[in-house]
C-alpha cells in the first residue's frame, strides 16, 4: 500500500540505476572505514598475540644463521627454516649473570616431499625446562600428556579425522591445536625433543637434511632466555653476545620495537587509503544524490503542486538518503566481514605480519562507528539537496521545458 | 468556496539585469464562486500561467491578495498554505507531473497520503481514471504514458480529494478531440456540483462549458 513513509523506498526502487550507484559508494565507505580499521586492529591483535606467546626475554640463535633469520621472521613470515649449534651453548648462556631460567628449541621444516603431509615448521622444546610454549599448552584442550610421537599443532595444520600427521614417513599423533595468532605460529608442529631426534633421523635417513654432519643428541636451535628478576634485559643480552661466541641474541624489547614500526607503517598506510576511500566515497555520494534530485526537481514541484510541504519533502529526500546509506553501509559491513574472515590468512601474509580478527564486541562498535559515518554523508547530503527544494521555485519548474 | 482576487501583481526581474523588472501580470482582481466555469484564454507569454500560479497559492504576487473564502492565502505560513492546497485546491499544471516510481493509480494517490494515514480511497481513484478514460493504464508506469495521458492522469488527480476549488492549466493539451471534449464535460460537471473551476487554455471548445471567458493580453485582463 502506497504512503508517504514508503514513497522514498518507491523512489529509490524506482531509479534502480542510479540507486545501486548510490548503495556501492555507501558500501565503499563502509569497507573503507569498518574493514580499514579492522585490518590495524586484526594486525595489533595478531602482534600482541605473538608477543604474548613468545613468553621470553632474550631469544639466543647461532650467529650464522642470522642472515636467514631474525626473530620476526620466524614468527611472521611463510617459510620454515632450520638451523642449529652446539647444545654446550646452553650451559654456556645458563652461566651468565642475570640469566634465571634457560629453555632450548630445536627447530626442523618438514619436506614438500610425499613422505611429509604439509612443508611445516617443526618446534621441539624441552618440558623440563620449558617456560614459553607450556603455558599455551596448559590453555589448549589436548588429549593428554605429550609423548613419543605426539604433536601439537599450529591452527592452520590440518587434522584429518584419525589425527594423525606424517613427516619423513614417521606418523605422529595430533594431541591437540591450539587457537589462532595470525602468524606463522599457526603453521607450526610442536614436539618434544625425542620427537624431533626421530624426525632428524629420518630426514638424515632420506638426504632431506642440509644439516646431515650434525649430532641429533647434541644440537638446539635457539635458546629462550627469562632473565632474573629485576635484571637489565638490554644488559643480559649484551653479556650474552659478549661472553658466548658463535650466538646471535635478541631482546624481546627489540622485537616490540620492530613489531611497533611494522605496525605503524602498516596503520599509517592502512589509515590513508581509508581516509581516501572514505572522502571519495562521501564525495561520491553526495554529488550522485544530488544530481539526482536535481533532475527529479519536477516531481518535487508535482509534490508542492499537490499541497506537500516543505516538510514532506525533506521528509522523503532525509528517507531516501538515510535508506540508501545505511542499506550500503550494513552491506559494506557484511562484505568486509566476510572478505576479513576469509581471507584472513592470506592477508596476514601479503601484509607480512600475524592478523587475528577483532573481538565481537570490537567488531561491533567499528560497525556502529562506520555507520554514523555513512549517516553523516547522508545527512550531508539531505541536507545540501533540502537547502536546493527550499529555494526552488516549484511554479517556475513546472512551466520550465514545458 | 469562493475565491478571490485582489490587485494581484507580478513583477520579475529581467535576465543579468538586477535593478529592471518587467510586470506579467498587472494588478487584476478576479473573483471565483462555487459552481463557476471561467476560462482564461490568450496568446503564450500574456501572463495566464503566472496569473493562475498566484492565485492557487503557488507563486507569491508583487502586490494584491488571493482570499479563499475568508482566508488571505498569503498571510499563511507554508505548512498551513501547502495544506489548504491539498484539500481545497486542485491544481492542474503544465506538463507531466508524474512521479516515475510510481504507478498510473499511485500517482492519483499521491494528494490523499501526502497529510493522511489511512487506507488511500482507490475505488475512487478507479472511478475517476475510468471518467478521463485512461482506467486500463491503472498498473502502468508514467514512462508507458503518451503525453495526453499523463494530462488526464493529472486530471484525475486533481479531483481526488473532491477540491472546491480547480486551477487547471492547459488541461486538454495534447489530447484528442473525444478525450478533450470528456475532460470539459468532467468540469463542467464538477462546476455544476459545486466546484469552482478555472481553465487556463488555448481550447476554443472550452468556451462552450465555461460561464465566462475572459482573455489576457500583455498581463491584463479584458472581458
Amino acid at each position: 500500500m502506497l504512503s508517504l513513509r514508503n514513497l522514498p523506498f518507491r523512489n529509490l526502487k524506482g531509479y534502480a540505476g542510479r540507486t545501486a550507484a548510490l548503495l556501492i559508494f555507501a558500501m565503499l565507505m563502509t569497507v573503507a572505514i569498518f574493514g580499514g580499521t579492522m585490518v590495524i586492529g586484526g594486525v595489533r591483535n595478531g602482534l600482541e598475540t605473538v608477543e604474548s606467546r613468545l613468553g621470553a626475554d632474550i631469544m639466543v640463535t647461532p650467529s650464522d644463521a642470522k642472515n636467514e633469520f631474525d626473530a620476526q621472521t620466524v614468527l611472521l613470515q611463510a617459510e620454515p627454516g632450520y638451523f642449529y649449534m652446539d647444545r654446550g651453548k646452553l650451559d654456556e648462556i645458563a652461566r651468565v649473570e642475570g640469566v634465571e631460567k634457560v629453555s632450548p628449541q630445536l627447530f626442523m621444516a618438514s619436506a614438500k616431499a610425499g613422505c611429509c603431509s604439509a612443508r611445516l615448521q617443526m618446534i621441539a622444546f624441552d618440558p623440563a625446562s620449558d617456560f614459553s610454549i607450556q603455558p599455551w599448552i596448559a590453555d589448549t584442550a589436548t588429549d593428554g600428556e605429550m609423548g613419543l610421537m605426539d604433536v601439537i599443532v599450529g591452527s592452520n595444520v590440518t587434522v584429518y579425522e584419525d589425527r594423525i600427521i606424517r613427516f619423513y614417513d614417521k606418523e605422529c599423533r595430533i594431541i591437540g591445536q591450539f587457537a589462532p595468532t595470525g602468524s606463522t605460529l599457526d603453521n607450526c608442529v610442536y614436539m618434544n625433543f625425542d620427537t624431533v631426534k626421530e624426525l632428524i633421523e629420518a630426514s638424515f635417513a632420506k638426504g632431506l637434511n642440509i644439516y646431515s654432519e650434525y649430532d641429533p643428541d647434541n644440537v638446539i636451535s635457539d635458546v629462550m632466555i627469562k632473565v632474573a628478576p629485576g635484571a637489565d634485559i638490554t644488559a643480559v643480552a649484551e653479556a650474552i653476545q659478549n661472553q658466548v661466541s658463535g650466538v646471535s641474541v635478541v631482546t624481546s624489547k627489540n622485537m616490540v620495537s620492530g613489531i611497533g614500526d611494522s605496525l605503524r607503517h602498516i596503520a599509517g598506510s592502512v589509515s590513508v587509503f581509508t581516509v581516501i576511500f572514505w572522502i571519495i566515497g562521501m564525495l561520491m555520494t553526495i554529488l550522485i544524490f544530488t544530481l539526482m534530485m536535481n533532475e527529479r526537481k519536477r516531481e518535487f514541484a508535482s509534490l508542492t503542486a499537490m499541497g506537500a510541504g516543505k516538510g514532506i519533502l525533506s521528509g522523503i529526500v532525509t528517507g531516501e538518503a538515510f535508506s540508501v546509506n545505511l542499506l550500503g553501509g550494513i552491506a559494506g559491513i557484511v562484505l568486509s566481514v566476510v572478505i576479513l574472515s576469509s581471507f584472513k590468512n592470506l592477508i596476514g601474509q601479503g601484509l607480512g605480519v600475524g592478523f587475528v580478527l577483532p573481538s565481537i564486541a570490537t567488531m561491533l562498535l567499528l560497525a556502529l562507528v562506520a555507520l554514523l559515518a555513512v549517516i553523516l554523508t547522508a545527512a550531508i547530503s539531505s541536507r545540501i539537496v533540502i537547502g536546493k527544494l527550499s529555494r526552488m521555485d516549484a511554479s517556475l519548474v513546472l512551466k520550465e521545458g514545458e | 468556496m469562493l475565491i478571490k482576487a485582489e490587485g494581484l501583481k507580478k513583477d520579475f526581474p529581467r535576465a543579468g539585469k538586477s535593478s529592471n523588472f518587467f510586470t506579467a501580470v498587472y494588478p487584476i482582481d478576479l473573483e471565483l464562486k462555487a459552481g463557476q466555469m471561467i476560462e482564461i484564454t490568450g496568446r503564450s507569454g500574456s501572463g495566464k500561467s503566472t496569473l493562475l500560479n498566484m492565485i492557487s497559492g503557488m507563486l507569491t504576487p508583487t502586490e494584491g491578495k488571493v482570499f479563499l473564502d475568508d482566508i488571505d492565502l498569503y498571510s499563511l505560513d507554508e505548512k498551513a498554505l501547502s495544506r489548504i492546497r491539498n484539500e481545497k485546491i486542485g491544481l492542474i499544471p503544465q506538463g507531466h507531473t508524474a512521479l516515475l516510481s510510481l504507478t498510473v493509480l499511485e500517482n492519483v494517490l499521491l494528494p490523499f497520503i501526502l497529510y493522511n494515514k489511512e487506507q488511500a480511497p482507490e475505488e475512487r481513484a478507479k472511478e475517476l481514471l475510468e471518467k478521463v478514460g485512461i482506467s486500463s493504464l491503472e498498473n502502468a508506469r508514467p514512462n508507458e504514458l503518451s503525453g495526453g495521458e499523463l494530462r488526464r492522469m493529472a486530471i484525475a488527480r486533481s479531483m481526488l480529494m473532491r477540491p472546491g476549488v480547480i486551477l487547471a492549466d492547459e488541461p486538454t493539451a495534447g489530447l484528442d478531440n473525444e478525450n478533450t471534449l470528456a475532460v470539459l464535460e468532467l468540469f463542467r460537471k464538477a462546476a455544476d456540483e459545486g466546484a469552482a473551476i478555472l481553465l487556463v487554455t488555448h481550447e476554443n471548445e472550452a468556451a462552450n462549458y465555461a460561464d465566462e471567458v475572459l482573455t489576457m493580453d500583455g498581463g491584463k485582463l479584458v472581458e
